[in-house]
C-alpha cells in the first residue's frame, strides 16, 4: 500500500510522452514496459504477502522526528560535528582531486581521438578494450570498493580516497573520453598535420576546446563526492558519515539531528557554489553530459554566448532572461543599484575566487587526510592481497546457491525499480515549485499583481521545495534505511523507500535545473496569446521537459541499481544483505559471485537504460 | 578569450598533477621520521557491541593502565563494525582486540599463532537473555521449550557477528526446533546489544536476544524501563569475550611480552580503585586464563550456522 501511489502517478505523467516521442510505437512499448516492471515489482516486497509494516516503530520515528527541533548544540558536540564536516570535505577534496587526475589520463587513453592520433593508418582497439575494462571498477558501488581496500591497506584513510577515486575515476574517465571524442577535431589534426607529436598536439587543441566541460563535470564530481564521502564514513572512515551513524546506532537522535545540519549545510553551500560557478562559465546543466543529443545542442547557444560578452551577468541572463529582467525591474531604487554592482564585481571575480579555493584546498585535504600512501606500495599489501586472492578462488556455486542468487538478483532489480519509481516521480511533482521560474514573482505562473501576501507564499513553498530536496539528497541512503527500518520489517521495501528519497533529491534538483533552462520564448507566447495556465503546462511545459525528465530518471535508475547494496548492507533485503552475512562470516568465494551478480545487473540495467533513452531521442 | 582559458587550465591543473603525487612522499616521510625516534604503539581494539561513546571512556583508561605495566606506549583505535575488527586484527592494523566468542574463532582462524588468552570470570559461563516488550503478553518461561510462545512475533538479534546477540541464541532457538521465518516479518538487526534494548523497550520490535551482562549494568544503571520490557528467558550458558592477541607483536617487543600482557590483564585488582573502574566498566570481577580449546564449541555452532566457511 507503501508504494502504490507511485504506479499511479507514473502512468499519468509518462502518458503524455507518446505524442512527442518520433517513434510513436516504441515509446508506447517502453511505456507498457515501465509499468508492467513496476507493477511486477510490487510482488517480490511481499506486500499483499506478509507484515511488511511494523507498527510497533511508530512512536520511535516520532522521537527521531521531534528531535529535529531539539538538536544538541553543547559546545562540546558542535565541536566534534565541526571537525567531522571538515574531514568530510577533504575527503572529498582529496577523492576528486584523485579521480579527476585519473579521469584524465584515463579519458585520454580511453578516447578514439588519441589512438587515432598516434596511431593514424591503422585502427586501434585499444580504447575501446580499456573502456570495457574499466566498466567494471564503475559498475562497483564506492562502499563496496571501501570494504576491499580495508582488507589490503587496514585502517587508514588511504581506504576511503581510493574507495571514491577508484570508481569515481572510471566513471570520469569515460565522461572525460565522450567529451575529447565529441570536441572538434580540425585544429588537432592542423597540428598533427604539420608534424606535432600527438600529446603536445592534444593539450594544445582538444583540451583547451573541452576545457570547460571538464571542468563542469569535475565540479559536479566534487558534489557526488561530498555524498559519497559521507556514506564512506559509515564504513568507519571518519567524518559526518562516522558520527551519524554511531549516533543512529546508539540511538541519540538529538546528535544525529545536529550532524544532519551540518551535513545539510555543507551539501547545500557545495551545491550552490558549484552550480553558480558553472552557470558563470556559460555550462548551467549537471548532466548534460550524460545526454548527448541535448550537449550538441547546447554547444551552439553557448559558443555564441561564449563569443558575445562573456563573463558579464549577459551570459547568465541568456536562457532566461524575460523572467530575470521582470524580477529585477520591480526593485527599489539606489540600494538596488549598488547591489547590482557588487553582484557582478562578485560574479566577475567568481572563477578567481573558486581558483583561489581550489589551490588553497587541495594540500591542504591532502595533508590533512595524512594517509599513507607508502601502504600502495608497501610489501605488506602485496601479501595481504596475495591473502584476499587465495581466499576468494577459485570459486564454486552449487545449485541451490545458485537459485537463491536468482532470487535475491530479483529482488534487488525490483528495488531498483520500485526506487527510481519513487524518485523520478517525486523528483517531476517537486521539480515545479523547485524551478524559480515558476511560482516565483516574476515567473511563468505568477500572476502580474500579486499581493505581497502572494508574493510571500510563493518564496516560502520554493524555499521549501528547496529545502526539502537537499534534506532527500543530502542524508546517505543507507541512513534512510535506517530510520525507514524503524517501521518497515527487512525487506526490499525499505530498501527502495530509502534510495527513493535519497535519488528523489537528486532528481528532484536536476529537474527543476531543467524547467529554468527551458526556452520560455514557445511559453510566453502560448499565454500571451491568453491560454490560461493548465494549458501552458500542459501543451507547453511538459512536452518541452517530459522527455528529459525521463532521460534524467532512466540514467538515475543505473545509479539505483548500483546504490542498492549500500542499503542492503545496512538490513534491507537483497543481494546487499546477502553480501552482509558473507562479509561478517569472512567468506571472500561467496563474496566474489554476489558481486558478479551486482555487476551483471549493473550492466544489464545499463543496456535497458540505454536503450530506453535512445527510443526517447 | 584564450588566454583567460589558458590562464584557468594552466592553474587548475597545475597544482591538480603537482600535489596528489607530491604530497605523498612528504607525508610517508613525516611518519618515518617518527617511527625511528618512538616505539611503536601497540594498538589494541574492541568489537563495537555497546555504545562507542562508552568504549571510547573504557578503552581509553585501559590503554593507560596496559601503558604503565608495559613500558610501551598504548593505543586504542576504534572500529564501527565487527566484521572490520577482524579484518584490522588480520591485516595486522590491530595487535589485541576484545573479540566476542564468534569473532575471538573467526580471527585465530585468519591469524596463525594468534592466542586467545584472558576472559573474564563471567566469560566461562555465558548467557545471553530474550528479552520481550510487555506489551506483547509473553510471560517469562524456564525451558527452551516456551520459546513456542515467540512464534508470530516480530525479533531483533543484535549485530550479525555477535556471539551473545546472534550466534548462540539462534543456535539455542534451531535447537528447539524453531525456524527464523516463523517470527512475523524478517528478523531485524539492530547491530548492538544497546540498540536491542531500546528498539524492544520502544516496541519496535516485540522480542529480541542480547548479552545478558550489557542487560544487568543497564537494568543497574536505571537506564531501562522495566515496566515496559522484561526478561523471558535466560539460555543455557556457553563461552564468550576474550582477548586475542597477535603472536607477532613478540618481534616488536620481546619473547616474553604476551605472558606480560596476559599477566598485566590477570592482574587486575578490585580492590585498586583505578583498576577497579576498568574491571567495573568490563562488568567482571577480575580476568583469568582462557585458551583456544575453550571456543570449540562456539566454532562448532558457528560451522553449523554459517558464519565460519
Amino acid at each position: 500500500m507503501t508504494s502504490a501511489p507511485p504506479q499511479t502517478p507514473a502512468a499519468a505523467s509518462t502518458g503524455p510522452v507518446a505524442p512527442t516521442a518520433p517513434v510513436w510505437t516504441a515509446g508506447r512499448v517502453w511505456l507498457l514496459v515501465a509499468l508492467g516492471a513496476i507493477a511486477l515489482s510490487l510482488i517480490p516486497t511481499g506486500l499483499f504477502r506478509t507484515d511488511v509494516v511494523n507498527g510497533g516503530g511508530l512512536p520511535q520515528l516520532g522521537r527521531f522526528a521531534r528531535a529535529s527541533l531539539t538538536p544538541d548544540l553543547s559546545a562540546e558536540f558542535l565541536a566534534i560535528a565541526g571537525q567531522a564536516t571538515v574531514t568530510t570535505l577533504f575527503y572529498a577534496v582529496c577523492g576528486t582531486t584523485l579521480s579527476v587526475a585519473l579521469g584524465l589520463v584515463g579519458g585520454v587513453l580511453m578516447s578514439a581521438v588519441w589512438w587515432q592520433a598516434v596511431f593514424p593508418q591503422r585502427r586501434r582497439p585499444f580504447g575501446q578494450v580499456l573502456r570495457l575494462g574499466l566498466a567494471v571498477p564503475r559498475a562497483i558501488h564506492e562502499l563496496i570498493w571501501g570494504l576491499f581496500f580495508v582488507n589490503i591497506f587496514g585502517l587508514d584513510p588511504l581506504v576511503a580516497i581510493l574507495g571514491i577515486a577508484v570508481p569515481y575515476g572510471a566513471i570520469v574517465a569515460k565522461v572525460f573520453a565522450d567529451l575529447l571524442d565529441e570536441t572538434p577535431r580540425q585544429p588537432l589534426q592542423a597540428l598533427l598535420n604539420s608534424g606535432v607529436a600527438p600529446l603536445p598536439a592534444l593539450l594544445y587543441t582538444l583540451l583547451p576546446q573541452a576545457f570547460l566541460d571538464l571542468l563542469s563535470y569535475s565540479f559536479y564530481r566534487f558534489e557526488c563526492s561530498i555524498r559519497s564521502a559521507a556514506v564512506l564514513g559509515i564504513i568507519g572512515a571518519g567524518g559526518l558519515g562516522y558520527e551519524i551513524f554511531l549516533s543512529l546506532q546508539s540511538l541519540r537522535y538529538e546528535q544525529l539531528w545536529t550532524l544532519f545540519y551540518a551535513l545539510f549545510a555543507l551539501n547545500g553551500s557545495v551545491d550552490v557554489i558549484s552550480a553558480l560557478l558553472r552557470q558563470r562559465l556559460d555550462s548551467p546543466t549537471r548532466m548534460d553530459l550524460n545526454l548527448k543529443r541535448q550537449r550538441s545542442a547546447r554547444a551552439g547557444v553557448s559558443s555564441a554566448a561564449l563569443s558575445g560578452q562573456p563573463g558579464t551577468p549577459a551570459s547568465l541572463g541568456a536562457s532566461r532572461s524575460p523572467a530575470w529582467e521582470r524580477r529585477t525591474r520591480g526593485a527599489w531604487g539606489l540600494g538596488h543599484a549598488l547591489l547590482t554592482t557588487l553582484r557582478e564585481r562578485l560574479w566577475q571575480a567568481l572563477p578567481a575566487i573558486a581558483l583561489l579555493l581550489i589551490v588553497i584546498l587541495i594540500p591542504v585535504s591532502f595533508r590533512w587526510v595524512g594517509a599513507d600512501y607508502s601502504k600502495l606500495w608497501s610489501p605488506r599489501t602485496a601479501t595481504l592481497l596475495g591473502d584476499v586472492v587465495r581466499l576468494a578462488t577459485p570459486i564454486r556455486i552449487t545449485a541451490a546457491d545458485g537459485a537463491q542468487l536468482l532470487q535475491l538478483s530479483l529482488q534487488t532489480l525490483a528495488m531498483s525499480v520500485l526506487a527510481i519509481a519513487l524518485a523520478s516521480v517525486g523528483g517531476i511533482l517537486l521539480a515545479f515549485p523547485a524551478a524559480y521560474t515558476f511560482f516565483l514573482p516574476g515567473g511563468l505562473f505568477s500572476g502580474t499583481r500579486e499581493s505581497r501576501m502572494q508574493r510571500a507564499i510563493a518564496w516560502a513553498g520554493f524555499i521549501a521545495t528547496r529545502l526539502v530536496l537537499l534534506v532527500c539528497r543530502a542524508i546517505p541512503a543507507p541512513i534512510w534505511a535506517l530510520v525507514a527500518l524503524f517501521v518497515f520489517f527487512p525487506g526490499i521495501l525499505p530498501g527502495a523507500i530509502a534510495l527513493g528519497l535519497h535519488n528523489l533529491g537528486i532528481l528532484g534538483r536536476l529537474k527543476a535545473e531543467v524547467i529554468e533552462n527551458l526556452d520560455q520564448r514557445p511559453l510566453l507566447a502560448l499565454q500571451a496569446q491568453g491560454a490560461p495556465a493548465p494549458s501552458v503546462f500542459l501543451y507547453g511545459v511538459l512536452p518541452l521537459t517530459l522527455t528529459r525528465f525521463l532521460a534524467y530518471s532512466l540514467y538515475r535508475w543505473e545509479v539505483c541499481m548500483r546504490e542498492t547494496v549500500i542499503v542492503g548492507l545496512v538490513g534491507a533485503g537483497g543481494l546487499g544483505r546477502l553480501l552482509t552475512e558473507q562479509l561478517s562470516s569472512f567468506d571472500y568465494r561467496g563474496l566474489v559471485v554476489s558481486l558478479g551478480c551486482f555487476i551483471l545487473l549493473t550492466f544489464g540495467v545499463d543496456a535497458v537504460s540505454g536503450a530506453a533513452r535512445r527510443s526517447l531521442r | 578569450m584564450t588566454r583567460f582559458l589558458g590562464f584557468l587550465l594552466l592553474s587548475v591543473l597545475l597544482p591538480l598533477t603537482a600535489c596528489a603525487p607530491g604530497s605523498a612522499p612528504s607525508a610517508s616521510l613525516g611518519n618515518g621520521a617518527e617511527d625511528a625516534v618512538v616505539t611503536q604503539p601497540f594498538v589494541t581494539g574492541a568489537i563495537p557491541d555497546q555504545d562507542p561513546e562508552k568504549l571510547q571512556r573504557l578503552y581509553g583508561i585501559l590503554s593507560d593502565y596496559l601503558s604503565e605495566e608495559l613500558g610501551v606506549p598504548v593505543e586504542y583505535k576504534p572500529v564501527t563494525n565487527y566484521a572490520a575488527s577482524v579484518t584490522a586484527f588480520r591485516v595486522g592494523d590491530l595487535d589485541m582486540v576484545w573479540f566476542g566468542g564468534l569473532t575471538g574463532v573467526q580471527a585465530r582462524l585468519q591469524v596463525p599463532g594468534a592466542e586467545a588468552i584472558a576472559q573474564r570470570d563471567i566469560d566461562a559461563e555465558f548467557y545471553s537473555v530474550f528479552i520481550a516488550n510487555t506489551d506483547s503478553g509473553i510471560e517469562p518461561f524456564e525451558d527452551s521449550a516456551g520459546l513456542e510462545a515467540l512464534k508470530g512475533r516480530s525479533f531483533t538479534f543484535g549485530s550479525e557477528s555477535s556471539t551473545s546477540g546472534r550466534l548462540m541464541p539462534q543456535h539455542f532457538l534451531q535447537d528447539a526446533g524453531f525456524d527464523l521465518s516463523e517470527f512475523r516479518g524478517e528478523v531485524g538487526f539492530s547491530q548492538n546489544h544497546d540498540a536491542t534494548i531500546q528498539l524492544v523497550e520502544a516496541g519496535t520490535y516485540e522480542v529480541g536476544a542480547l548479552n545478558e551482562i550489557v542487560w544487568n549494568q543497564r537494568v543497574e544503571a536505571g537506564a531501562v524501563d522495566t515496566s515496559r520490557v522484561q526478561v523471558v528467558w535466560r539460555t543455557p550458558p556457553y563461552y564468550d569475550y576474550h582477548w586475542v592477541i597477535n603472536a607477532q607483536v613478540t618481534e616488536r617487543y620481546g619473547d616474553d611480552f604476551v605472558e606480560r600482557v596476559q599477566a598485566a590483564l590477570l592482574k587486575l585488582d578490585p580492590s585498586v580503585p583505578e583498576q577497579a573502574e576498568i574491571l567495573d566498566l568490563f562488568g567482571a570481577n577480575r580476568f583469568i586464563e582462557t585458551q583456544n580449546s575453550n571456543y570449540s564449541q562456539i566454532e562448532a555452532v558457528g560451522r553449523q550456522v554459517g558464519k565460519i566457511q
